[in-house]
């Protein structure tokens, strides 16, 4: 059967695309636990479908600064694909890459501003390219749009791209673990509806 | 405590006398107040896309067209005029840039747009706008004055 929205998602579906993210989140963790030389856990990752206001709650703060870099993905597989963190995650980063901490988003130049969005590069990368071997299709990326916003307006980017045909999100949250600190960061893989459908046929569950 | 409205995406609350309409983080979107002075009616729309194209969809406000269709309407029976109505709009900021593919993303500018247009067809001027940039926005009308305030993170607050 044809999903026509993300909420259409059977059991043995969504269980599909929790394995599909823990794979995914693995490879980011292990990318960037090399970039960082630091040893990173993962929690198991949850998948979520939720409605905007409700994806909002589970975050945080709808007002708080949070950052995000997003790529965008076209061939077999079209969509979005979000990577976002909050201040604890960037600064632990940071300290670890240019060996700096901020007090807030609004204290950061243009060096830590570029690491962030290369960071979030990478575990975009490594995601997709875990995903894409996997399900066997070809994924190309654009380059990467950093911003450091209101979170709110942050997850408004794919409800609006999307707003036509659903008012769900779909994404992977797992907690990255350093040195005993757990550090929150969400990853979005949205594919659009038709790619979703193309992905669960590839793997034989639809 | 001031009674305060919240206004969610793709969606719309009026009020009269006093207190205060909200929205928060507006990116894309666009948060339009309406307001009437002499009987102190007001009104926060916020839409999420330019237009309808789906007759079935039941979520009026999520677009512009329809949004301002009906919040117009609902107004008028509270017993605004249109004469006296002052209408401002925020949001619509481009969040974020992919070089490249400057399509992607413009939907704030589209929605900005499509706002204006429909206002201007339907016999309404804009008195303040702040829109476009790549900051979200906070939006909030007074209902005792139609006082309009708009916030961002880093910058000051402006009154529109």
């Amino acid at each position: 059967m044809k999903l026509r929205a993300y909420e259409d998602l059977n059991l043995q579906e969504l269980d599909v695309m929790r394995e599909i993210g823990s794979i995914g989140t693995s490879h980011a963790a292990t990318s960037l636990s090399k970039m960082l030389q630091k040893e990173i856990r993962i929690s198991i990752p949850q998948v979520s479908i939720l409605g905007y206001d409700q994806a909002v709650d589970q975050i945080g703060d709808v007002e708080s600064l949070a950052s995000a870099t997003l790529v965008k993905m076209s061939g077999d597989v079209e969509g979005l694909m979000l990577f976002l963190f909050n201040l604890d995650f960037a600064n632990t980063v940071l300290e670890r890459v240019i060996g700096e901490a901020y007090n807030g988003f609004e204290e950061m130049d243009q060096l830590a501003y570029s690491a962030l969005t290369e960071i979030g590069n990478i575990i975009i990368c490594s995601y997709i390219n875990a995903f894409s071997q996997l399900v066997n299709v070809d994924i190309d990326l654009s380059v990467p749009s950093a911003t450091v916003n209101m979170l709110g307006a942050i997850l408004t980017v794919p409800i609006a791209e999307y707003g036509y045909d659903t008012d769900k999100l779909m994404y992977c949250n797992a907690d990255f673990v350093m040195e005993g600190k757990q550090l929150s960061a969400w990853l979005l893989m949205l594919p659009d509806i038709p790619s979703l459908n193309n992905i669960l046929e590839k793997l034989g569950v639809s | 405590m001031e009674k305060e409205l919240k206004v969610g995406i793709g969606d719309m609350k009026l009020s009269r006398g006093e207190g205060r309409i909200i929205t928060y983080a507006l990116g894309s979107c666009i948060g339009i107040t309406f307001y009437d002075p002499a009987i102190r009616l007001g009104a926060l729309l916020h839409i999420m896309l330019p237009a309808r194209f789906n007759d079935k969809d039941p979520n009026v406000f999520k677009y512009a067209d329809t949004g301002i269709q009906e919040t117009l309407r609902k107004l008028s029976a509270f017993g605004m005029m249109k004469s006296r109505t002052v209408i401002k709009i925020a949001g619509g900021a481009k969040m974020f840039e992919i070089s490249g593919n400057s399509d992607f993303g413009n939907i704030g500018q589209r929605n900005a747009a499509s706002v204006k247009k429909i206002l201007q067809q339907a016999g309404f001027r804009i008195m303040a706008e702040d829109t476009g940039g790549s900051h979200a926005r906070t939006m909030y009308i007074d209902l005792a004055n139609g006082d309009v305030v708009v916030r961002s993170f880093g910058r000051p607050e402006r009154h529109l």
